[in-house]
């Protein structure tokens, strides 16, 4: 499973939206995410893809920001 | 001008379910919703749980960052409002809340976090902050008028009721979601009211551990839930053709300012009388009186001789009960829940008993309501008690509707 399916599923497992519906480039916030749900949702990605974003995330907004920057995280730790 | 107040709405997540009338059936009969802790992490302990699926007031994304005491808190107060027939508050109306510990689960997640992983959950702030239920409730109904956090201990919710119908009647406010909200049933918490000495000990039947006014009664039950009372000026109540359950007569409010914990006959008496005069009824006026009665050895008959001073010759005639018996302690919660059982007294004009009562207390010598199922037919008046750590001491008086 790439990243941005593996977020989608973590999405709809913390907040029973609907996979299908869940487009990578949209804004999370057109799914009702507000700034205090996106930060519990940052959270659990941490713990769940084991890494730790920089202090300032504003550009992550869509699924596919997000998972660009994990990818870019992980690869450290994979290498 | 005092404008007159009128209890319109109830709303309760309680142990004994979340419908009003119901509870207080369950109340008048006796039953007591007291059962084992069910988990091996606090040792020996009973506890008041109170049945509650959240998915019916929250979705899982609005559930970001909300602890279980908001969650209580929201779904009481929709409740409160729904059973008052408004579906759409005034913008102006106020929310008074009372807790006293907060988001109980937040903190006790944000230090297993810490210790385990380091790693706290980034929500656990707005989770636990005791305004939060408040906040909560504002959100919900849309309401931008006063909305108060009131952290009493056991007096919390008693004091916001009290403070909303003061807002009501001196014509600040029309209409107020009023009570208090309490969610504590977490291993930590329970093992630091065990460490303060004060639970009662587990009896062989679970449900019969919370014994106030016997003498072999051994402590407090903690218990957990939200319950909130629809405030309205009377009028516009009349006018509007609401059911009116009860008129807020009044309220009392003193400190004892002598201990932290260990509850003071004089005090309590100051705020009876205070009580008394405020609804400007007479000792003999009120037939019934919802003890505060927490089942602890020191407090039961202290709480005794501040109605025999207050009432005097009068005291016989004072139908007493700790429904505490059966619901436990709600804390920050307790003098909502128990406001709504009084108020339910007065509208169904029958008295709920004090269970488990074997053999009563020579100390504690006022007419206690030992038997399910008790009419009282005349009942025109009655009073709920809360009395708090920390000295508070809260008498609310409630009148028939006329």
């Amino acid at each position: 499973m790439n990243t941005i399916e593996e977020l989608k599923q973590l999405i709809h497992e913390k907040f029973e939206i609907d996979v299908a519906t869940l487009n990578a480039d949209a804004p999370l916030a057109d799914y009702g995410l507000d700034s205090l749900s996106l930060a519990e949702l940052l959270f659990t990605v941490e713990e769940h893809f084991n890494v730790d974003f920089p202090d300032n995330r504003q550009d992550v907004n869509t699924l596919r920001s997000l998972s660009a920057l994990i990818d870019e995280l992980r690869v450290p730790s994979a290498a | 001008m005092r404008r007159r107040v009128a209890i319109t709405g109830i709303g309760l997540v309680s142990p004994h379910g979340d419908a009003p009338e119901a509870v207080f059936d369950a109340l008048l009969a006796g039953c007591s919703a007291i059962t084992r802790w069910g988990e091996g992490d606090a040792g020996p302990a009973v506890v008041a749980r109170a049945p509650f699926d959240v998915t019916r007031w929250f979705s899982r994304l609005q559930l970001a960052g909300v602890d279980r005491v908001s969650q209580l808190a929201v779904a009481a107060a929709e409740m409160a409002r729904t059973d008052a027939g408004i579906k759409a508050l005034d913008q102006g109306a106020g929310v008074y809340l009372g807790t006293g510990m907060g988001g109980a689960a937040a903190i006790e997640e944000a230090f297993r976090s810490q210790h385990s992983s380091g790693r706290v959950p980034p929500l656990t702030v707005p989770a636990f902050m005791p305004n939060a239920p408040a906040a909560h409730i504002a959100m919900r109904a849309r309401l931008h008028g006063p909305v108060f956090t009131y952290s009493i201990a056991c007096a919390s919710s008693a004091v916001a009721l009290a403070e909303a119908a003061k807002a009501i009647a001196c014509g600040e406010i029309d209409c107020a979601l009023a009570g208090g909200s309490e969610a504590l049933l977490q291993p930590g918490a329970l093992r630091a009211w065990q460490a303060m000495q004060t639970l009662a000990a587990p009896a062989d039947d679970p449900s019969q551990s919370c014994r106030p006014f016997s003498a072999d009664r051994s402590g407090l039950v903690l218990g957990e839930g939200a319950a909130v009372l629809l405030l309205e000026d009377y009028d516009s109540a009349l006018a509007r053709g609401a059911r009116i359950y009860a008129e807020f007569a009044g309220s009392g409010v003193s400190c004892d300012a002598t201990h932290l914990t260990k509850p003071d006959a004089a005090g309590q008496t100051r705020a009876l009388v205070a009580a008394l005069r405020n609804s400007g009824l007479a000792p003999g006026d009120i037939g019934y009186c919802n003890a505060h009665g927490t089942a602890t050895r020191i407090g039961d008959p202290v709480e005794c001789d501040a109605l025999g001073q207050v009432w005097g010759d009068a005291l016989a005639s004072l139908a007493v009960s700790s429904t505490k018996s059966m619901h436990g302690h709600l804390l920050g919660a307790a003098g909502a829940l128990e406001a709504a059982v009084t108020v339910l007294a007065l509208h169904r004009r029958a008295l709920p008993p004090s269970m488990h009562c074997e053999q009563v207390d020579p100390e504690c010598k006022v007419a206690l309501v030992r038997e399910p199922g008790q009419t009282a037919p005349q009942l025109q008046a009655a009073i709920s008690n809360s009395f708090a750590f920390g000295g508070t001491n809260t008498v609310l008086v409630f009148r028939r509707a006329s």
